[in-house]
């Protein structure tokens, strides 16, 4: 449900700027380059780019599992246009305190509207980043709003996805998941 | 460099945030920041106050920044006062109607404080 809401939201942007640069030339097709869409190394330095520029943090691919905690933050951001499907930010809730506090040069004792605020906007970068390194991505692949869910024992399920990137990533003092789902290409 | 009122336009108070400390790294560290979380709310503060500098996200909930800036060129609001667009979108297209609206600048995200500096200072000079 809310997956389709940030999808319809984003599909609703690509209308407003990048179809409209489809319309104008040949017509534009992702298909051929799904190679170059799905290459995992586009994510890899795409965060690494966002912690170090944003952050000052250095992070790297990790191969392990995220750290577990009780409580997680997962922020959601969808694609629309040529590509249909999300971006997800996930990271137990101490990591994402200390993400927003490197964000804000703020202390934080639990996770409040401004971490929200924060684990949404590194979501919303890192979507924007990715789609960036693919040039026809980036001009016909249209944005959500993130939205931003908190609790314990969820998951995030979609059938039969184009394809799915799904990568840990480790930094001095936290751990966290992106994930890059695409269940549409045209 | 004199006190320079700055508005900064961003759904994201933690985008503000980060947008001020930026500025202020670049050397406007005795600036004024008015803070406006939509367009709307932008368009509001400058019917009363006088700014140097705008800075403006674009994909925001109700008003976005593009519509934003044709609102401030169209009521005429802050006239020849520099905007600068910081955003997460990247493509021509975006940077084309983004100048077509009236900016003078443009900013990807993720940015440095370096890149601010380079983008936004040679605007507030004297011509």
């Amino acid at each position: 449900m809310l997956l389709n809401g940030v999808r319809n939201a984003a599909i609703a942007t690509a209308r407003d700027v990048g179809v409209k640069e489809m319309e104008r030339g040949m017509p534009v097709s992702l298909r051929a380059s799904l190679q170059l869409v799905s290459d995992p190394k586009n994510l890899d330095e795409t965060v690494e780019e966002v912690f170090k520029m944003m952050l000052g943090i250095d992070c790297r691919r990790d191969s392990g599992p995220v750290d577990l905690e009780p409580e997680s933050v997962t922020a959601v951001v969808g694609f629309g246009g040529l590509l249909s499907g999300a971006c997800l930010f996930k990271s137990g809730s101490s990591t994402a305190i200390k993400i927003a506090a490197a964000m804000t040069g703020m202390e934080f004792a639990e996770v409040d509207d401004t971490v929200k605020d924060g684990i949404g906007e590194m979501g919303n970068m890192l979507a924007g980043a990715w789609k960036s390194k693919v040039p026809n991505l980036a001009a016909n692949c249209g944005l959500s709003i993130p939205a931003v869910i908190t609790g314990r024992d969820y998951n995030l399920h979609v059938q039969a996805p184009e394809f799915k990137l799904v990568h840990a990533y480790r930094f001095d003092g936290g751990s966290f998941e992106v994930t890059i789902i695409c269940d549409g290409l045209q | 460099m004199s006190e320079i009122r700055t508005l900064i336009v961003d759904d994201s108070s933690v985008m503000r945030k980060i947008v001020e400390r930026s500025l202020r790294q670049a050397g406007l560290d005795s600036m004024v920041v008015y803070e406006a979380c939509s367009g709307t709310e932008g368009l509001d503060l400058l019917k009363a106050k006088q700014v140097d500098l705008i800075l403006s996200d674009i994909n925001m909930p109700s008003m976005d920044g593009l519509e934003f800036l044709r609102q401030l060129r169209a009521q005429n609001l802050a006239p020849g006062v520099p905007v600068v667009m910081i955003t997460t979108e990247s493509s021509e297209e975006h940077v084309k109607q983004a100048i077509l609206a009236g900016a003078q600048g443009y900013i990807r995200k993720p940015f440095t404080a370096e890149q601010v500096k380079e983008r936004v200072l040679p605007l507030l000079q004297p011509a």
